[in-house]
C-alpha cells in the first residue's frame, strides 16, 4: 500500500487523484460541520465541494505534516460556510423541516435543537468540532485558526449559551 | 440532565440537522476537483499582475506626490511622547488627518471599514500615540475591521462598565464612548484595557464592556471632547484621532 506522506508529495505536485484520496476520508466530517453551520444540508454539500476545490488549489500551502490537513481542510469549510452565509444572506432556516423535526421530538431535545439553531454559525462551529467531530484541542485550535487557551474559551462559552449550569470542567 | 445526558443529546442534534451527506458527493468532489487545476495558473498569474500593477501605482504616487501642498506624514515617525501601548510596534501614522483634521462633537458613525466584516473582528492591538494637533487611539484587528462602529460624546468622564453596572471614572474632563459592534477584546488581546496615556487630549482609554460581541472603550479627554475616528487596512485598524490643542 502507498504510504501517504507519499500521497499528499503528488496531491502537492499537482495530482488531482492523489488530492482526491487525501481528502475523501474527510469529506464526511467536512459535510456534517457545514450542514450544522449552515443548516442547510443541500447547501452544505455545495459548500463542501466549493472549499475542496479551493483546498485543492491551495495544497502547496499546506504546512505541516499529514496531521496538519485535517484542520487545514475543516477550516477552509468553515470559511466557505461564511461565505455561503454572507452571499446568501437572503436565505433562511428551512421552516418546515425544523418544525416537523421538533414536532416529533422530546421536549428537551427539541429545546436544545433551537437554542442550537439561534446560535450564530461562528458559535456553532466550536461545538461541533469538539461534540460531534470530537477532534483533539489541538486540532480544534488550529481549526479556528486560534490558541489552544482561545479554543477552549469558545467551545465553553457556546456551550453555556445553550446550558448555563454547565462548568468547564463537564465541557472540556 | 447529566453531562453524558448533555453530550449524547446534543450529538443527537447534531445527527438531525446534519442528516448523511448524499452518495454522490464523493462522486461530486473527485469530479470537481478533477476539472479545477487549470484555474492554478491563472490564479498565480493574476497574483503577479496585481503585485506589478500595485508596485506601478505606488512608484506613480511617489513621482507625483499629491500630498506635497502640506506637511508630509511619515509612517514611522517617533510619537512625541512615548505610548503606554503594551504593544511594541509603532503607531501608523499615515493618516488624512495629519492634512485635514476635522473633528466632531456630535455623535456620529464612521464609514465602515469594509463592505464584508468578519461576523466577529478580533482585536489584538490597542495602542495610543501623541502628534502634532492631535491624540490617536489606534484599535487594530486580526482578521478584518469590525462592520459597526459609533462615537459618542458625553460631559463628564463618568462609564458604567458592562455587564456588572459598576460606574468608573476616567481622567479628563469629558469622554467619548466608542462602540464596536461584532467585536471581541479577549480572544486575540492580552495587553492592558486601562491606558493611562499623560497626553494632552486624550487622558485614558479603558475597556467598559467586551461582552456578547460588543467591545465599547471609553476615552477620557482633557478639556473638550472632540474626534474624528476613520478606518485604515494592512493591518486592518480602527483609528480615532482626538484633538489635543
Amino acid at each position: 500500500m502507498e504510504q501517504r506522506p507519499q500521497v499528499l508529495a503528488r496531491a502537492v505536485e499537482g495530482d488531482p487523484e492523489s488530492f482526491s484520496r487525501l481528502i475523501e476520508p474527510l469529506l464526511d466530517q467536512a459535510y456534517r460541520l457545514a450542514a450544522v453551520m449552515l443548516a442547510d444540508r443541500a447547501a452544505a454539500e455545495d459548500a463542501v465541494q466549493e472549499a475542496s476545490i479551493k483546498a485543492w488549489r491551495k495544497v502547496r500551502q499546506l504546512r505541516g505534516d499529514l496531521n496538519s490537513l485535517r484542520p487545514w481542510f475543516l477550516s477552509i469549510v468553515a470559511n466557505e460556510c461564511r461565505m455561503t452565509r454572507r452571499t446568501r444572506w437572503w436565505s433562511v432556516l428551512k421552516l418546515p423541516d425544523i418544525v416537523s423535526a421538533a414536532r416529533e421530538a422530546p421536549e428537551s431535545h427539541a429545546d436544545l435543537r433551537s437554542a442550537l439553531l439561534r446560535l450564530s454559525p461562528d458559535e456553532r462551529l466550536p461545538l461541533v468540532l469538539h461534540f460531534y467531530l470530537d477532534l483533539p484541542l489541538e486540532e480544534l485550535a488550529k481549526t479556528l485558526r486560534v490558541s489552544p487557551a482561545a479554543a477552549k474559551s469558545r467551545v465553553y462559552r457556546a456551550a453555556r449559551r445553550l446550558r448555563a449550569d454547565l462548568t468547564i470542567e463537564e465541557v472540556l | 440532565m447529566s453531562n453524558d445526558d448533555f453530550r449524547r443529546e446534543l450529538n443527537s442534534v447534531f445527527d438531525d440537522v446534519s442528516g448523511m451527506p448524499s452518495g454522490g458527493l464523493r462522486d461530486r468532489v473527485r469530479s470537481a476537483v478533477a476539472q479545477a487545476p487549470e484555474a492554478r495558473a491563472p490564479y498565480w498569474i493574476a497574483g503577479v499582475a496585481a503585485a506589478v500593477i500595485a508596485a506601478l501605482i505606488v512608484a506613480v504616487l511617489f513621482v507625483a506626490n499629491p500630498l506635497k501642498n502640506g506637511p508630509s506624514p511619515v509612517g514611522g515617525v517617533p510619537s512625541p511622547s512615548p505610548s503606554p501601548s503594551p504593544v511594541a510596534t509603532a503607531t501608523p501614522t499615515v493618516s488624512p488627518s495629519a492634512q485635514q483634521f476635522q473633528c466632531s462633537v456630535q455623535n456620529f458613525v464612521p464609514k465602515p471599514g469594509s463592505s464584508t466584516p468578519p461576523p466577529v473582528a478580533y482585536v489584538d492591538g490597542l495602542r495610543t500615540g501623541a502628534h502634532t494637533g492631535y491624540d490617536r487611539l489606534t484599535v487594530e484587528f486580526a482578521n478584518g475591521a469590525a462592520g459597526q462602529v459609533e462615537i459618542r460624546f458625553q460631559t463628564g468622564t463618568n462609564f458604567t462598565l458592562s455587564p456588572s453596572g459598576m460606574q468608573t471614572t476616567l481622567k479628563g474632563e469629558n469622554g467619548i464612548l466608542v462602540v464596536i459592534h461584532g467585536a471581541d477584546l479577549h480572544s486575540s488581546y492580552n495587553g492592558s484595557t486601562d491606558i493611562v496615556t499623560g497626553y494632552t487630549g486624550l487622558a485614558e482609554v479603558k475597556r467598559i464592556e467586551d461582552f456578547e460581541g460588543v467591545v465599547q472603550l471609553g476615552l477620557g479627554v482633557n478639556g473638550y471632547a472632540c474626534a474624528q475616528a476613520f478606518f485604515l487596512t494592512n493591518p486592518d485598524r480602527l483609528v480615532i484621532d482626538v484633538r489635543n490643542s
